[in-house]
């Protein structure tokens, strides 16, 4: 079958208004349900399944891409506007795009993460139509030690996010990752300090620390002096980005695009620390550096470009192996099944139409994300308007209820207040908390990548070299190490 | 920005309390935490897959760190920013403290007087605690956002918002 | 939690008084704990019945994803919970039966909870890469005789950890656990993507979770665990390759409550399991993912979970698996 042919049959199951209304509609419950923290992105698309048994395969499949797409860019919007992530993907927006809500930004700040997110829709789309067989195959290379290699490279990034102080940020990152290390061993099941309570054996949850790094210690801020805020131009979330500034971050954004992909493509790594590595590379990149993490625009579009990137590309591994490449897209994996449909190579051989319908919706996804993120930015614009000492109640309540709902465990509650203190100490101390947080997620894959390395060559560290793909990001490792000594002894010349 | 949340203390006392904060976790953990809290089996063949590894690993690397800030420290600058000095107040640390306290309870309340009464109590508990100025509108929103959000997350979501033992909400 | 128990027995007592509330039970929405996280076999088994189960119960069921530690989490939320009957949870045999064998370190027993049914059955298949050369369970053993053979899967304690253990053992490797490496993954996506990939030589899991790398031609199943063929899977059972024993190796998603849950209670969820099952769109959609539904009543439920567990035990003893640690 040649393309166009491919392509006829894609229109012809995917030109209804059904699909189209469902790919609509899931964008809107994907948005709604990224603004709200604790919900996510996940949860948004976990509730939305059931809904799907009942529809034809490529409308119900439609309508879980759009709440996935949707939630990704949703998360953004509380980032910016309340310092409290909606998604973990929206982790880095924060900051930037917070410290410009703070200056009265909030509108510039939405508008460029909304744009930046469409943009790497589009690339992100493109890559999946384009080069899907390519990139699988080239994912379907990354075991164990390729993995180590490249998170051993991710974490750098931390470098690029600890502020004026190098060692501050490698204080943050290793606190991150012995925190990290709670929960039962992987390897032999053990417990590592749990202290005998079930709620600990399953680890800390990662949005529990994340909201509590981030939102509680700005509520204990305010409690420590509830009139700080005053005579600070915040209540002016009227500003709207311009195409200069787009212009401006254009090149940012497809860097985090390409970075979104990559990272996509591989399963098992996800939005978040893509996201991050966009934001260190633009930072990396920029003539003005030094206005990263005091709300830096283009810190916002990177960001956004990098996570947004991933959603299209993770449809990568879904597609060309049936592999779930995140929490989301295995349950997206589910539907298919639902519906008798086998993921995998074969699926391009013996469901071409819906393959190409598929494709066919995400592009149209683009365009429906920006119509609807434009109105929804309109919609929570005044939250920026509401009186600090409202608002911030009102956060706290929200946090409960949003850390509850992600695993109904009050225990996490306890985690978010709890990490909330320690974000408050590291806040008054000058520790970044971004570092912080990576080390979090990228901790456990770490030590996961290394042990299961080890056992896969009985402990022979060799393996960890085994092939171009380590060598290529040890190098890389080594290069931004050698960088980053240099940098030190440059600001210490100075 | 002016921050506001920095303390009055200056670089060279932070890189040093915090270098020696470091310390302190690395020995701890190294002494007590990680022999006492972290089981390994008996049967490990090698050194690098023990799950006690990983752990001393982190902790060398913390005191590392640590040593890496108190010899910054030396040469920091013993001033402090005019900027991020404050007067600490006596009233701050109470309403600190308060805070601590509220969360506390809130723990305690949550499985008994259920999420959306405890929320409630939360709310106008710490609006009048930041002496907003529209006490009004606080106290309106403290009863309406945790029913809102229970109506969402309950009926809409359809999370099992834990309900408590006295008054039960449809 | 002791506290909240006296109270809620006192409020109980007052109020409505205990015997009342029972007789009226559901009188309001059930929560159901599902111990394991969205899009997994558990997740999607529970969800799938939800909506017929929900309509035989007549109230609402309010479906909860408790994750972490092998399902140990929210097996914890239900054994503490009130043993009134709205609390209830999606067992699984990852967390009532391979778990409580392996780990000595598990905060439950199987006594901690009272099985009201178990209704769905997952034959367990293993496979290769066709890459690998490996076309039997014959090569397979040749293959671990000449040594550097691992399997992958979802975690320590998990099915696919024991199942991996148990068929090298019922085919004759005198010691499993050093002839054959062990790669635990985060979950089963990652086990199957291990194989995949040659991070590992193969993996033993439900039929259901392979089912779609088979059909695509990407793994090679090597065998079944069940007495019957498993539709899709072009591979010998495990009667016929005369290891009857391992029929006992198979998944199961069931549903229990604390332990105290009383007689009347169980007796309900029987009738609304029986409704349940019933249900053609049901039968059909678990039927697609490769299950086989099989309706048991309490008694015979606990029968089937404490000969599975005692059939594991035996194992992880033998093989000295047990983590106490």
């Amino acid at each position: 079958m040649s393309f166009v042919d491919s392509l006829m049959a894609g229109l012809s199951v995917v030109a209804s208004f059904e699909a189209f209304f469902a790919l609509f509609a899931g964008i809107c419950i994907g948005v709604v349900g990224g603004a709200i923290p604790g919900l996510s992105a996940t949860m948004a698309v976990a509730l939305t399944l059931p809904f799907t048994f009942s529809l034809q395969p490529i409308t119900g499949i439609l309508l879980l891409l759009g709440v996935y797409k949707g939630g990704i860019f949703g998360g953004s919007i509380p980032a910016i506007l309340i310092k409290t992530p909606g998604t973990p993907a929206s982790s880095a927006t924060i900051l930037d795009g917070h410290p410009m809500a703070e200056r009265g930004e909030a509108g510039r700040a939405l508008g460029m993460a909304l744009w930046a997110s469409c943009t790497a829709d589009v690339v992100s789309n493109l890559a999946l139509i384009l080069f899907a067989g390519w990139l699988a195959s080239f994912a379907l290379n990354f075991g164990p030690p390729e993995f180590f290699a490249l998170i051993l490279f991710s974490l750098t990034i931390i470098a690029g996010v600890s502020g004026d102080s190098l060692l501050r940020g490698a204080l943050s990152a290793l606190l991150g990752l012995l925190l990290a290390t709670v929960g039962l061993d992987l390897v032999y099941g053990t417990n590592r300090f749990t202290f005998g309570d079930p709620n600990m054996m399953g680890g800390l949850n990662f949005i529990a620390v994340l909201i509590g790094l981030f939102a509680i210690p700005e509520i204990i801020a305010m409690a420590w002096n509830p009139t700080a805020h005053l005579g600070k131009a915040r209540a002016l979330g009227h500003t709207k980005v311009s195409f200069a500034d787009y212009r401006r971050s254009f090149k940012s954004i497809i860097r985090g695009s390409f970075i979104g992909v990559f990272l996509g493509s591989i399963p098992g790594i996800g939005a978040a620390p893509s996201a991050f590595l966009s934001y260190s590379e633009a930072r990396r990149k920029s003539p003005n550096k030094e206005n990263f993490g005091k709300g830096e625009i283009e810190g916002v579009a990177a960001s956004e470009a990098g996570n947004n990137g991933v959603a299209g590309a993770t449809l990568i591994p879904l597609l060309a192996l049936g592999v779930p490449g995140d929490v989301i897209t295995a349950i997206i994996i589910g539907a298919f099944m639902i519906h008798g449909l086998q993921p995998g190579p074969m699926m391009f051989i013996l469901n071409v139409d819906i393959i190409y319908g598929l494709f066919i919706g995400l592009i149209v996804s683009s365009v429906f994300l920006f119509i609807v993120g434009s109105v929804a930015i309109k919609g929570f614009r005044f939250v920026a308007d509401v009186p600090k000492r409202i608002l911030m109640p009102a956060v706290l309540v929200l946090c409960i209820y949003g850390v509850f709902a992600v695993n109904n465990n009050i225990f996490d509650v306890g985690v978010m207040f709890a990490m909330g203190w320690v974000g408050y100490g590291m806040l008054r101390y000058q520790i970044p908390a971004a570092p912080f947080l990576i080390a979090f997620i990228l901790g456990p894959l770490l030590e996961d990548n290394f042990r299961q390395s080890m056992l896969m060559s009985s402990s022979d560290p060799a393996i960890l070299l085994r092939g171009p793909i380590t060598w290529f990001f040890w190098a890389l490792t080594l290069i931004t190490i050698i960088a980053i000594v240099r940098n030190i002894g440059k600001r210490a010349g100075a | 920005m002016g921050k506001s949340k920095g303390i009055s203390v200056s670089p060279k006392a932070i890189q040093l309390r915090l270098g020696i904060a470091a310390c302190l976790i690395a020995g701890f953990l190294t002494i007590v935490g990680i022999p006492g809290w972290v089981s390994s089996p008996s049967n490990v063949s090698n050194i690098v897959l023990s799950p006690t590894f990983w752990p001393y690993t982190l902790a060398a690397l913390t005191g590392l760190t640590g040593f890496g800030l108190l010899l910054a420290s030396r040469t920091a600058s013993p001033i402090v920013d005019p900027e991020m000095a404050e007067v600490a107040a006596a009233a701050g640390w109470v309403r600190l403290a308060g805070l601590a306290v509220i969360m506390v309870l809130t723990m305690f309340a949550l499985p008994r007087l259920g999420m959306v009464w405890t929320s409630m109590i939360v709310f106008a508990v710490t609006a009048f605690m930041f002496r907003t100025r529209h006490p009004i509108v606080a106290l309106i929103c403290a009863v309406v956002i945790p029913l809102a959000l229970y109506a969402f997350f309950a009926h809409v979501a359809g999370v099992a918002i834990p309900q408590g033992i006295f008054v039960r909400l449809p | 939690m002791k506290f909240t128990k006296l109270t809620c027995a006192i409020a109980l007592g007052t109020v409505f008084g205990a015997a009342a509330a029972l007789a009226e039970y559901p009188e309001r929405a059930i929560n159901m704990v599902i111990p394991y996280g969205a899009g997994g076999a558990t997740d999607i088994s529970a969800r799938t019945i939800a909506e017929p189960l929900g309509n035989a119960v007549g109230k609402p069921l309010i479906m909860a994803n408790v994750t972490g530690a092998g399902g140990a989490t929210g097996s914890v939320t239900v054994q503490n919970a009130k043993a009134d009957g709205y609390t209830m949870l999606f067992a699984r045999v990852g967390s009532h039966s391979v778990n409580p064998a392996m780990k000595a370190t598990l905060p439950y027993t199987l006594d901690d909870f009272r099985f009201v049914t178990v209704y769905e059955i997952n034959p367990v298949a293993c496979a290769v890469t066709p890459a690998s050369g490996i076309n039997s369970m014959d090569d397979l053993i040749a293959k671990v005789a000449e040594g550097g053979v691992s399997y992958s899967s979802s975690g320590v304690g998990s099915l696919l950890h024991l199942a991996g253990a148990m068929v090298l053992k019922e085919f004759g490797v005198e010691d499993p656990l050093t002839a054959a490496t062990h790669i635990p993954q985060k979950g089963g996506g990652a086990a199957a993507t291990a194989v995949l990939n040659g991070t590992a030589t193969f993996l033993c899991t439900n039929s259901s979770a392979l089912a779609s790398f088979v059909a695509n031609g990407q793994l090679k199943p090597l065998m079944v665990t069940t007495a019957e063929p498993v539709v899709g899977f072009d591979a010998p059972t495990a009667n016929e390759l005369g290891k009857d024993r391992l029929n006992q190796l198979v998944g199961w998603t069931g549903i229990a409550g604390p332990a105290g849950l009383p007689d009347d209670v169980a007796g309900k969820w029987g009738e609304w399991m029986a409704a349940a099952t019933q249900d053609t769109k049901f039968n059909e959609t678990m039927t697609a993912r490769g299950s086989v539904i099989r309706l048991m009543d309490p008694v015979e439920a606990n029968e089937f979970i404490e000969g599975q567990y005692n059939v594991f035990r035996a194992l992880v003893d033998e093989l000295g698996m047990r983590i106490e640690g």
